[in-house]
Protein backbone atom coordinates (compact mmCIF):
# COMPACT_ATOMS: atom_id res chain seq x y z
CA UNK A 1 0.00 0.00 0.00
CA UNK A 2 2.73 2.50 1.19
CA UNK A 3 6.68 1.94 0.12
CA UNK A 4 8.71 4.96 1.41
CA UNK A 5 12.12 4.15 0.07
CA UNK A 6 15.54 5.65 0.94
CA UNK A 7 14.13 8.23 3.15
CA UNK A 8 16.74 10.95 4.33
CA UNK A 9 16.20 13.96 6.35
CA UNK A 10 18.76 16.38 7.33
CA UNK A 11 18.15 19.29 10.05
CA UNK A 12 20.64 21.76 8.75
CA UNK A 13 23.81 19.12 9.37
CA UNK A 14 22.46 16.69 11.86
CA UNK A 15 21.16 13.40 9.54
CA UNK A 16 17.58 12.31 11.12
CA UNK A 17 16.77 9.96 8.98
CA UNK A 18 19.55 7.96 6.94
CA UNK A 19 18.34 5.35 4.16
CA UNK A 20 15.39 4.18 5.77
CA UNK A 21 13.16 2.02 3.73
CA UNK A 22 9.42 0.68 4.91
CA UNK A 23 6.49 -1.11 3.16
CA UNK A 24 3.42 -0.90 4.67
CA UNK A 25 0.62 -3.72 3.46
CA UNK A 26 -2.75 -3.06 3.56
CA UNK A 27 -4.75 -3.80 6.50
CA UNK A 28 -2.35 -4.52 8.76
CA UNK A 29 -0.50 -2.64 12.01
CA UNK A 30 3.23 -1.68 11.82
CA UNK A 31 4.86 -1.23 14.41
CA UNK A 32 7.79 1.45 14.76
CA UNK A 33 9.98 1.10 17.80
CA UNK A 34 13.17 3.42 18.93
CA UNK A 35 14.33 5.70 21.54
CA UNK A 36 14.02 9.29 22.30
CA UNK A 37 16.17 10.69 19.14
CA UNK A 38 15.81 7.63 17.08
CA UNK A 39 14.02 9.84 13.92
CA UNK A 40 10.20 7.89 14.19
CA UNK A 41 8.37 11.51 14.91
CA UNK A 42 10.79 12.43 11.50
CA UNK A 43 9.89 9.68 9.89
CA UNK A 44 5.75 9.87 10.92
CA UNK A 45 6.32 14.03 9.50
CA UNK A 46 7.85 12.73 6.53
CA UNK A 47 5.20 10.36 5.25
CA UNK A 48 2.18 12.68 6.62
CA UNK A 49 3.70 15.27 4.77
CA UNK A 50 4.15 17.64 7.46
CA UNK A 51 7.72 18.37 7.10
CA UNK A 52 7.39 20.22 4.44
CA UNK A 53 5.74 22.50 6.47
CA UNK A 54 8.33 22.47 8.94
CA UNK A 55 10.00 23.28 5.87
CA UNK A 56 8.62 26.32 5.14
CA UNK A 57 8.17 27.81 8.36
CA UNK A 58 11.76 27.16 9.40
CA UNK A 59 12.94 28.86 6.17
CA UNK A 60 10.59 31.83 6.79
CA UNK A 61 12.18 32.45 10.30
CA UNK A 62 15.42 31.65 9.28
CA UNK A 63 16.08 29.11 11.33
CA UNK A 64 17.70 25.47 10.45
CA UNK A 65 17.29 24.44 7.01
CA UNK A 66 15.60 21.25 6.57
CA UNK A 67 16.54 19.06 3.36
CA UNK A 68 14.63 15.32 2.89
CA UNK A 69 15.05 12.53 0.41
CA UNK A 70 13.68 9.75 -0.74
CA UNK A 71 10.39 8.84 -2.46
CA UNK A 72 7.28 8.19 -1.53
CA UNK A 73 4.93 5.45 -3.36
CA UNK A 74 1.38 5.19 -1.83
CA UNK A 75 -1.14 3.38 -3.38
CA UNK A 76 1.06 3.53 -7.19
CA UNK A 77 1.14 6.89 -6.71
CA UNK A 78 4.48 9.24 -6.26
CA UNK A 79 3.11 11.42 -3.21
CA UNK A 80 6.99 12.77 -1.96
CA UNK A 81 6.11 16.31 -3.48
CA UNK A 82 2.44 16.38 -2.41
CA UNK A 83 1.59 19.24 0.54
CA UNK A 84 0.19 17.72 3.46
CA UNK A 85 -3.09 18.61 3.11
CA UNK A 86 -3.39 16.65 -0.42
CA UNK A 87 -1.53 13.26 1.55
CA UNK A 88 -4.68 14.18 3.60
CA UNK A 89 -6.86 13.85 1.08
CA UNK A 90 -5.69 10.82 -0.29
CA UNK A 91 -5.96 9.42 3.54
CA UNK A 92 -2.91 9.28 5.02
CA UNK A 93 -3.75 11.13 8.21
CA UNK A 94 -1.42 11.72 11.40
CA UNK A 95 -2.31 11.37 14.62
CA UNK A 96 0.16 13.97 16.32
CA UNK A 97 3.12 13.07 19.21
CA UNK A 98 1.06 14.68 22.01
CA UNK A 99 -2.54 14.76 20.87
CA UNK A 100 -2.56 18.34 19.90
CA UNK A 101 -5.53 18.15 20.32
CA UNK A 102 -7.62 21.53 20.09
CA UNK A 103 -7.83 22.46 23.89
CA UNK A 104 -10.87 25.22 23.78
CA UNK A 105 -12.90 23.29 21.47
CA UNK A 106 -15.44 20.53 22.63
CA UNK A 107 -14.70 17.27 22.28
CA UNK A 108 -17.41 17.18 19.77
CA UNK A 109 -16.37 20.42 18.25
CA UNK A 110 -12.50 18.14 17.96
CA UNK A 111 -14.46 15.44 16.67
CA UNK A 112 -16.10 17.25 13.84
CA UNK A 113 -13.19 19.28 12.88
CA UNK A 114 -11.59 16.43 12.03
CA UNK A 115 -14.19 15.24 9.51
CA UNK A 116 -13.83 18.07 7.47
CA UNK A 117 -13.26 15.92 4.23
CA UNK A 118 -16.34 13.55 4.99
CA UNK A 119 -19.71 14.00 3.92
CA UNK A 120 -22.35 14.56 6.42
CA UNK A 121 -23.45 10.51 6.27
CA UNK A 122 -20.16 10.00 6.80
CA UNK A 123 -19.42 11.62 10.03
CA UNK A 124 -22.41 11.08 11.52
CA UNK A 125 -21.45 6.97 10.96
CA UNK A 126 -17.88 7.42 12.04
CA UNK A 127 -19.26 10.02 15.23
CA UNK A 128 -21.26 6.60 16.41
CA UNK A 129 -18.41 4.52 15.62
CA UNK A 130 -15.66 6.43 17.96
CA UNK A 131 -17.62 6.80 20.39
CA UNK A 132 -18.48 2.92 20.40
CA UNK A 133 -14.81 2.25 20.48
CA UNK A 134 -14.20 5.26 22.98
CA UNK A 135 -16.83 5.05 24.94
CA UNK A 136 -15.30 7.46 27.55
CA UNK A 137 -16.22 10.08 25.91
CA UNK A 138 -19.49 10.06 25.45
CA UNK A 139 -19.91 11.53 28.92
CA UNK A 140 -17.60 14.38 28.02
CA UNK A 141 -18.75 15.17 24.66
CA UNK A 142 -19.43 19.07 25.41
CA UNK A 143 -16.62 19.57 27.78
CA UNK A 144 -13.41 21.72 26.55
CA UNK A 145 -10.97 19.31 25.19
CA UNK A 146 -8.17 21.11 27.39
CA UNK A 147 -10.07 19.81 30.52
CA UNK A 148 -10.10 15.93 29.01
CA UNK A 149 -7.39 13.91 31.40
CA UNK A 150 -4.44 12.63 29.38
CA UNK A 151 -5.60 9.52 28.46
CA UNK A 152 -8.64 10.60 27.56
CA UNK A 153 -7.21 13.20 25.40
CA UNK A 154 -5.37 10.51 23.51
CA UNK A 155 -8.49 8.74 22.53
CA UNK A 156 -9.91 12.09 21.59
CA UNK A 157 -7.35 12.73 19.73
CA UNK A 158 -7.20 8.96 18.16
CA UNK A 159 -10.95 9.45 17.13
CA UNK A 160 -10.59 12.83 15.34
CA UNK A 161 -8.09 11.11 13.10
CA UNK A 162 -10.46 8.38 12.36
CA UNK A 163 -13.07 11.24 11.53
CA UNK A 164 -10.90 11.89 8.45
CA UNK A 165 -11.71 8.90 7.03
CA UNK A 166 -8.28 7.32 6.87
CA UNK A 167 -7.14 4.56 4.54
CA UNK A 168 -3.08 4.25 6.46
CA UNK A 169 -3.65 6.11 10.05
CA UNK A 170 0.02 7.27 11.50
CA UNK A 171 -0.15 6.77 15.19
CA UNK A 172 2.47 8.85 16.75
CA UNK A 173 3.69 7.64 20.17
CA UNK A 174 0.27 7.10 21.10
CA UNK A 175 1.21 5.50 24.65
CA UNK A 176 3.03 8.62 25.66
CA UNK A 177 2.32 9.22 29.35
CA UNK A 178 -0.90 6.75 29.91
CA UNK A 179 -1.45 4.30 32.31
CA UNK A 180 -0.87 0.75 31.78
CA UNK A 181 -4.47 0.49 32.04
CA UNK A 182 -5.63 3.16 29.69
CA UNK A 183 -2.45 1.90 27.73
CA UNK A 184 -5.00 -1.53 27.46
CA UNK A 185 -7.94 0.54 26.43
CA UNK A 186 -5.60 2.15 23.64
CA UNK A 187 -4.26 -0.43 22.04
CA UNK A 188 -7.35 -3.16 21.96
CA UNK A 189 -9.23 -0.11 20.42
CA UNK A 190 -6.50 0.20 17.39
CA UNK A 191 -6.83 -3.19 16.78
CA UNK A 192 -10.49 -3.15 16.39
CA UNK A 193 -9.71 0.05 14.18
CA UNK A 194 -7.67 -2.11 12.03
CA UNK A 195 -10.61 -4.97 12.15
CA UNK A 196 -13.52 -3.39 11.11
CA UNK A 197 -12.35 -0.12 8.83
CA UNK A 198 -9.55 -2.53 7.32
CA UNK A 199 -7.18 0.03 6.98
CA UNK A 200 -3.33 -0.03 7.55
CA UNK A 201 -1.92 1.33 10.76
CA UNK A 202 1.14 2.71 11.94
CA UNK A 203 2.22 3.12 15.03
CA UNK A 204 5.37 4.42 16.26
CA UNK A 205 6.65 3.51 20.69
CA UNK A 206 9.54 3.25 22.22
CA UNK A 207 8.44 1.12 24.47
CA UNK A 208 7.31 -2.08 22.38
CA UNK A 209 6.12 -4.62 25.19
CA UNK A 210 2.29 -3.14 25.00
CA UNK A 211 2.14 -2.83 21.20
CA UNK A 212 3.86 -6.07 20.21
CA UNK A 213 1.11 -8.32 20.43
CA UNK A 214 -0.74 -6.17 17.72
CA UNK A 215 1.62 -5.62 14.95
CA UNK A 216 1.94 -8.12 12.05
CA UNK A 217 5.52 -6.43 11.24
CA UNK A 218 7.59 -4.35 12.85
CA UNK A 219 10.85 -2.09 12.15
CA UNK A 220 13.36 -1.22 14.80
CA UNK A 221 15.11 2.30 14.06
CA UNK A 222 18.34 2.96 15.56
CA UNK A 223 20.10 6.71 15.36
CA UNK A 224 18.32 7.02 11.73
CA UNK A 225 18.57 4.12 10.03
CA UNK A 226 16.17 0.85 10.34
CA UNK A 227 18.68 -1.68 12.23
CA UNK A 228 15.69 -4.97 12.10
CA UNK A 229 12.84 -5.72 10.68
CA UNK A 230 10.72 -8.56 11.23
CA UNK A 231 6.85 -10.04 12.40
CA UNK A 232 6.18 -9.41 15.65
CA UNK A 233 7.50 -13.19 17.32
CA UNK A 234 11.19 -12.29 15.18
CA UNK A 235 11.19 -8.76 16.75
CA UNK A 236 11.12 -10.64 20.09
CA UNK A 237 13.58 -13.33 19.57
CA UNK A 238 16.09 -10.86 19.11
CA UNK A 239 18.41 -10.86 22.01
CA UNK A 240 19.64 -7.38 21.75
CA UNK A 241 16.14 -6.09 21.16
CA UNK A 242 14.33 -7.76 24.23
CA UNK A 243 16.41 -6.15 26.31
CA UNK A 244 16.27 -2.42 24.57
CA UNK A 245 12.73 -2.66 23.72
CA UNK A 246 11.21 -5.11 25.64
CA UNK A 247 12.48 -4.75 29.61
CA UNK A 248 13.45 -7.95 29.76
CA UNK B 1 22.79 13.53 -4.97
CA UNK B 2 24.05 17.04 -3.99
CA UNK B 3 23.43 18.93 -1.02
CA UNK B 4 24.06 22.47 -0.05
CA UNK B 5 25.84 22.20 3.42
CA UNK B 6 25.76 25.42 6.05
CA UNK B 7 29.83 25.09 8.28
CA UNK B 8 30.54 27.71 10.88
CA UNK B 9 33.48 29.68 9.51
CA UNK B 10 37.02 28.58 10.96
CA UNK B 11 37.70 32.37 12.32
CA UNK B 12 34.16 31.96 14.02
CA UNK B 13 34.90 29.22 15.90
CA UNK B 14 37.99 29.90 17.28
CA UNK B 15 36.71 33.43 18.28
CA UNK B 16 33.93 31.63 20.56
CA UNK B 17 37.22 31.09 23.38
CA UNK B 18 39.83 32.56 24.89
CA UNK B 19 41.22 32.21 21.48
CA UNK B 20 39.04 35.39 20.97
CA UNK B 21 42.00 37.85 21.47
CA UNK B 22 45.31 35.84 19.93
CA UNK B 23 45.37 38.04 16.92
CA UNK B 24 44.47 40.75 15.20
CA UNK B 25 42.16 39.05 12.84
CA UNK B 26 39.82 37.29 15.68
CA UNK B 27 39.62 40.80 17.21
CA UNK B 28 38.94 42.19 14.11
CA UNK B 29 35.81 39.38 13.55
CA UNK B 30 34.46 40.64 16.64
CA UNK B 31 34.90 43.76 16.75
CA UNK B 32 34.58 45.10 13.51
CA UNK B 33 31.13 45.14 12.75
CA UNK B 34 30.18 46.87 15.92
CA UNK B 35 33.18 49.33 15.23
CA UNK B 36 31.88 49.73 11.93
CA UNK B 37 28.61 51.10 12.74
CA UNK B 38 29.88 53.29 15.59
CA UNK B 39 32.19 54.50 13.05
CA UNK B 40 29.64 55.18 10.73
CA UNK B 41 26.87 56.62 13.41
CA UNK B 42 29.85 59.07 14.00
CA UNK B 43 30.82 60.03 10.56
CA UNK B 44 27.23 60.65 9.40
CA UNK B 45 26.76 64.02 10.65
CA UNK B 46 30.57 64.98 9.21
CA UNK B 47 29.98 63.37 5.81
CA UNK B 48 26.43 64.93 5.61
CA UNK B 49 27.53 68.58 6.76
CA UNK B 50 26.21 70.68 3.69
CA UNK B 51 22.89 68.98 3.81
CA UNK B 52 21.37 69.97 6.88
CA UNK B 53 18.09 68.45 5.79
CA UNK B 54 19.47 64.83 5.64
CA UNK B 55 21.38 65.42 9.04
CA UNK B 56 17.84 66.42 10.74
CA UNK B 57 16.65 63.09 8.67
CA UNK B 58 19.21 61.41 10.38
CA UNK B 59 18.08 62.39 14.17
CA UNK B 60 14.65 61.18 13.07
CA UNK B 61 16.15 57.87 11.92
CA UNK B 62 17.58 57.27 15.23
CA UNK B 63 14.35 58.54 16.97
CA UNK B 64 12.41 55.47 15.10
CA UNK B 65 15.81 53.45 15.95
CA UNK B 66 15.59 53.62 19.29
CA UNK B 67 11.17 53.26 19.33
CA UNK B 68 12.16 50.16 17.11
CA UNK B 69 14.77 48.92 20.09
CA UNK B 70 11.84 49.04 22.54
CA UNK B 71 9.60 47.67 20.50
CA UNK B 72 11.77 44.63 19.82
CA UNK B 73 12.76 44.26 22.94
CA UNK B 74 9.62 43.98 24.53
CA UNK B 75 8.20 41.75 21.93
CA UNK B 76 10.54 39.23 21.47
CA UNK B 77 12.17 39.53 24.63
CA UNK B 78 9.37 39.66 26.86
CA UNK B 79 6.49 38.12 25.09
CA UNK B 80 4.47 41.47 24.95
CA UNK B 81 3.60 43.13 22.18
CA UNK B 82 3.19 46.76 22.23
CA UNK B 83 2.10 48.66 19.89
CA UNK B 84 1.65 51.90 21.24
CA UNK B 85 5.36 53.40 20.60
CA UNK B 86 3.51 56.60 19.90
CA UNK B 87 2.51 56.28 23.48
CA UNK B 88 5.67 56.25 25.28
CA UNK B 89 6.81 59.18 22.24
CA UNK B 90 3.79 61.25 23.84
CA UNK B 91 3.94 60.87 27.27
CA UNK B 92 7.72 61.43 27.36
CA UNK B 93 7.15 64.59 24.69
CA UNK B 94 4.79 66.48 26.69
CA UNK B 95 6.41 65.47 29.71
CA UNK B 96 9.48 67.30 28.94
CA UNK B 97 7.31 70.43 27.40
CA UNK B 98 6.05 70.80 30.44
CA UNK B 99 9.19 70.74 32.40
CA UNK B 100 10.55 73.43 29.79
CA UNK B 101 8.05 75.68 29.16
CA UNK B 102 5.92 76.19 32.22
CA UNK B 103 8.30 74.71 34.72
CA UNK B 104 11.31 76.57 33.21
CA UNK B 105 13.37 73.22 33.67
CA UNK B 106 17.02 73.58 31.95
CA UNK B 107 17.48 71.87 28.90
CA UNK B 108 19.69 69.32 30.38
CA UNK B 109 17.61 68.16 33.49
CA UNK B 110 14.79 68.42 31.18
CA UNK B 111 15.77 65.42 29.14
CA UNK B 112 16.69 62.89 31.63
CA UNK B 113 14.41 64.46 34.28
CA UNK B 114 11.30 63.57 31.32
CA UNK B 115 12.72 60.35 30.24
CA UNK B 116 12.34 58.62 34.03
CA UNK B 117 9.03 60.55 35.00
CA UNK B 118 7.54 59.47 31.62
CA UNK B 119 8.38 55.71 32.36
CA UNK B 120 7.06 55.77 35.88
CA UNK B 121 3.97 57.64 34.24
CA UNK B 122 3.46 54.78 31.42
CA UNK B 123 4.56 52.12 33.20
CA UNK B 124 1.49 52.93 36.28
CA UNK B 125 -0.64 53.50 33.55
CA UNK B 126 0.29 50.02 32.07
CA UNK B 127 0.26 48.18 34.96
CA UNK B 128 -3.40 47.60 35.25
CA UNK B 129 -3.38 45.87 31.98
CA UNK B 130 0.22 43.62 32.66
CA UNK B 131 -0.90 40.32 33.42
CA UNK B 132 -3.04 40.49 30.60
CA UNK B 133 -1.37 38.67 27.55
CA UNK B 134 -1.09 38.89 23.85
CA UNK B 135 -4.05 40.81 21.87
CA UNK B 136 -5.27 42.28 25.34
CA UNK B 137 -2.23 44.01 26.09
CA UNK B 138 -1.58 44.58 22.41
CA UNK B 139 -5.11 46.23 22.37
CA UNK B 140 -4.57 48.79 25.60
CA UNK B 141 -1.39 50.04 24.64
CA UNK B 142 -2.79 50.82 21.05
CA UNK B 143 -5.72 52.57 23.03
CA UNK B 144 -3.97 54.52 25.16
CA UNK B 145 -2.10 57.10 22.74
CA UNK B 146 -5.91 57.88 21.16
CA UNK B 147 -7.11 58.15 24.58
CA UNK B 148 -5.03 60.65 25.72
CA UNK B 149 -5.26 62.64 22.33
CA UNK B 150 -8.89 63.19 23.21
CA UNK B 151 -7.99 63.76 26.71
CA UNK B 152 -5.98 66.61 25.64
CA UNK B 153 -8.02 67.53 23.11
CA UNK B 154 -11.48 67.75 25.18
CA UNK B 155 -9.94 69.32 28.73
CA UNK B 156 -7.79 71.53 26.46
CA UNK B 157 -4.80 71.36 28.77
CA UNK B 158 -1.97 71.84 27.54
CA UNK B 159 -1.70 73.74 24.97
CA UNK B 160 -4.79 71.63 23.64
CA UNK B 161 -4.87 71.44 19.74
CA UNK B 162 -2.39 74.18 19.16
CA UNK B 163 0.26 72.14 21.53
CA UNK B 164 3.26 73.65 23.69
CA UNK B 165 5.72 75.81 22.47
CA UNK B 166 8.17 78.34 23.28
CA UNK B 167 10.31 75.03 24.18
CA UNK B 168 14.33 75.25 24.87
CA UNK B 169 15.78 73.99 21.51
CA UNK B 170 18.76 71.97 21.73
CA UNK B 171 22.44 73.63 21.77
CA UNK B 172 24.48 73.73 18.31
CA UNK B 173 23.69 71.57 15.14
CA UNK B 174 26.42 68.79 16.05
CA UNK B 175 25.39 68.93 19.66
CA UNK B 176 21.76 67.80 18.45
CA UNK B 177 23.14 64.70 16.32
CA UNK B 178 25.86 63.53 18.75
CA UNK B 179 23.47 63.23 21.89
CA UNK B 180 21.07 60.75 19.84
CA UNK B 181 24.12 58.96 18.50
CA UNK B 182 25.82 58.40 21.63
CA UNK B 183 22.26 57.75 23.72
CA UNK B 184 20.89 54.81 21.03
CA UNK B 185 24.51 53.22 20.78
CA UNK B 186 24.86 53.51 24.67
CA UNK B 187 20.69 52.06 24.44
CA UNK B 188 21.49 49.09 21.87
CA UNK B 189 25.10 47.42 23.62
CA UNK B 190 23.34 48.29 26.74
CA UNK B 191 20.68 45.86 26.28
CA UNK B 192 22.22 43.59 24.43
CA UNK B 193 24.01 43.14 27.28
CA UNK B 194 20.90 42.65 29.43
CA UNK B 195 19.15 40.38 27.76
CA UNK B 196 21.92 38.44 28.81
CA UNK B 197 22.28 38.68 32.33
CA UNK B 198 20.50 36.89 34.81
CA UNK B 199 17.05 39.27 35.28
CA UNK B 200 17.20 39.18 31.27
CA UNK B 201 17.12 35.33 30.75
CA UNK B 202 14.42 35.24 32.99
CA UNK B 203 12.33 37.81 31.08
CA UNK B 204 13.14 35.81 28.16
CA UNK B 205 11.81 33.15 30.20
CA UNK B 206 8.80 34.73 30.66
CA UNK B 207 8.15 34.82 26.82
CA UNK B 208 8.53 30.98 26.49
CA UNK B 209 6.43 29.82 29.33
CA UNK B 210 5.47 31.81 32.19
CA UNK B 211 3.49 29.08 34.28
CA UNK B 212 7.43 27.67 34.67
CA UNK B 213 8.74 30.98 35.67
CA UNK B 214 5.84 31.15 38.13
CA UNK B 215 6.60 27.84 39.34
CA UNK B 216 10.50 28.84 40.15
CA UNK B 217 8.78 31.51 42.44
CA UNK B 218 9.24 34.54 40.27
CA UNK B 219 6.58 37.14 40.10
CA UNK B 220 6.22 37.41 36.64
CA UNK B 221 4.03 40.72 36.76
CA UNK B 222 6.89 42.62 38.45
CA UNK B 223 9.44 41.06 35.57
CA UNK B 224 7.23 42.36 33.04
CA UNK B 225 7.14 45.91 35.24
CA UNK B 226 10.76 45.86 34.99
CA UNK B 227 10.93 45.23 31.75
CA UNK B 228 7.89 47.79 30.53
CA UNK B 229 9.93 50.50 32.61
CA UNK B 230 12.79 49.96 30.60
CA UNK B 231 11.22 49.90 27.40
CA UNK B 232 8.98 53.48 28.07
CA UNK B 233 12.53 54.77 29.40
CA UNK B 234 13.58 54.40 25.94
CA UNK B 235 10.62 55.67 24.25
CA UNK B 236 10.49 58.32 26.67
CA UNK B 237 13.63 59.70 26.13
CA UNK B 238 13.03 59.76 22.16
CA UNK B 239 9.60 61.71 23.07
CA UNK B 240 11.30 64.24 24.89
CA UNK B 241 14.36 64.48 22.60
CA UNK B 242 12.01 65.01 19.91
CA UNK B 243 10.37 67.83 21.44
CA UNK B 244 13.19 69.80 22.16
CA UNK B 245 14.24 69.16 18.32
CA UNK B 246 10.96 70.21 17.00
CA UNK B 247 11.08 73.01 20.28
CA UNK B 248 7.48 72.21 19.96
CA UNK B 249 5.11 69.44 21.57
CA UNK B 250 1.71 68.89 20.09
CA UNK B 251 -0.62 65.71 19.69
CA UNK B 252 1.26 64.71 16.51
CA UNK B 253 3.31 62.84 19.07
CA UNK B 254 0.53 60.46 19.82
CA UNK B 255 1.07 59.77 15.88
CA UNK B 256 0.40 56.05 15.00
CA UNK B 257 3.46 56.15 12.56
CA UNK B 258 5.46 56.40 15.76
CA UNK B 259 3.98 52.71 16.69
CA UNK B 260 3.94 51.54 13.45
CA UNK B 261 7.23 52.33 11.55
CA UNK B 262 9.44 50.89 14.73
CA UNK B 263 7.38 47.50 13.79
CA UNK B 264 8.19 47.93 10.21
CA UNK B 265 11.34 48.09 10.74
CA UNK B 266 11.69 45.05 13.25
CA UNK B 267 10.12 42.99 10.91
CA UNK B 268 12.22 44.33 7.95
CA UNK B 269 15.74 43.82 9.93
CA UNK B 270 15.05 41.12 11.76
CA UNK B 271 13.06 40.53 14.84
CA UNK B 272 14.66 38.93 18.31
CA UNK B 273 18.40 41.17 17.44
CA UNK B 274 18.11 44.49 18.77
CA UNK B 275 20.24 45.31 16.38
CA UNK B 276 17.66 44.21 13.24
CA UNK B 277 15.35 46.90 14.76
CA UNK B 278 18.05 49.83 14.05
CA UNK B 279 19.01 48.12 10.95
CA UNK B 280 15.51 47.94 9.99
CA UNK B 281 14.96 51.87 10.79
CA UNK B 282 18.14 52.55 8.60
CA UNK B 283 16.34 51.31 6.24
CA UNK B 284 12.70 52.46 6.14
CA UNK B 285 12.97 56.06 7.44
CA UNK B 286 15.72 56.93 4.28
CA UNK B 287 13.45 55.31 2.03
CA UNK B 288 10.38 57.03 2.97
CA UNK B 289 11.97 60.43 2.89
CA UNK B 290 13.56 59.17 -0.66
CA UNK B 291 9.59 58.44 -1.68
CA UNK B 292 8.61 61.96 -0.96
CA UNK B 293 9.53 62.59 -4.61
CA UNK B 294 6.74 60.54 -6.22
CA UNK B 295 3.93 62.33 -3.55
CA UNK B 296 1.13 60.98 -2.77
CA UNK B 297 1.89 57.46 -3.99
CA UNK B 298 4.68 57.28 -1.48
CA UNK B 299 2.76 54.86 1.30
CA UNK B 300 1.56 52.42 -1.85
CA UNK B 301 5.08 52.26 -2.69
CA UNK B 302 6.17 51.80 1.02
CA UNK B 303 3.27 49.13 0.77
CA UNK B 304 4.54 47.33 -1.34
CA UNK B 305 8.24 47.33 -0.39
CA UNK B 306 6.96 46.30 3.43
CA UNK B 307 5.08 43.62 1.62
CA UNK B 308 7.87 41.76 -0.46
CA UNK B 309 9.92 42.22 2.40
CA UNK B 310 7.78 40.28 5.02
CA UNK B 311 6.96 37.27 1.79
CA UNK B 312 10.67 36.76 0.39
CA UNK B 313 13.05 37.94 3.29
CA UNK B 314 10.65 37.03 6.26
CA UNK B 315 13.93 35.97 8.22
CA UNK B 316 15.04 39.56 7.99
CA UNK B 317 18.12 41.20 6.77
CA UNK B 318 19.95 41.16 9.76
CA UNK B 319 19.56 37.34 9.52
CA UNK B 320 20.48 36.69 6.53
CA UNK B 321 23.83 39.31 6.80
CA UNK B 322 25.01 37.53 10.39
CA UNK B 323 24.57 33.99 8.73
CA UNK B 324 26.68 35.16 5.92
CA UNK B 325 29.22 36.53 7.93
CA UNK B 326 29.60 33.47 10.73
CA UNK B 327 29.12 30.75 8.10
CA UNK B 328 29.61 29.47 4.21
CA UNK B 329 27.94 27.23 2.31
CA UNK B 330 29.74 23.96 0.26
CA UNK B 331 27.74 21.43 -1.96
CA UNK B 332 28.75 17.75 -0.55
CA UNK B 333 27.32 14.41 -1.42
CA UNK B 334 24.10 13.06 0.13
Amino acid sequence: MLKASDLMVFYENMLALNNVTIDIKSNSITGIFGSNSAGKSTLMHMISGIILDMQKKEEMKGGERISSYGTIDFEHQEISKLKPHERARMGIILCPERRRIFAESSVMENLKIGAFLSTSAETKENLDYVLHIFPHLTKHLHRQGGFLSGGEQQMLAIGRAIMAKPKLLLLDEPLLGLSPLYQKIVVTAIKEIRNSKKIAIIITEQYARPIIPIIEYGYIIENGSSVLEGTGNELLDNPDVKSAYFGV
Amino acid sequence: MKRSERVDRGINVRSEGIYAISSLKEILYLAGPRMALVLILFLLPVVLDSVPYWKRVVNIMLVYSLLAISFDFLANYVGLVCLGCSFFVGVGGYTSAILNSYLHVPIYLSIPLASVLGAVICTLLLLPCLWLRGVYFAIITLMYPLLLTRVIEALNIFGGTNGISGIESLPGNDLENYIIIVVMLAILFGLRRFVNQDIGLVMRGVKDNDQSIRASGINVTWIKTQAVFIASLIGCFAGSYLVHLYIWAGLSLFALDFSIIPIAAVTIGGSGFLIGAVVGSFILVPLSEFLRFFGSFRIVIYCVVLTLFIVFKSEGIMMYISRRYHQFERWVDV
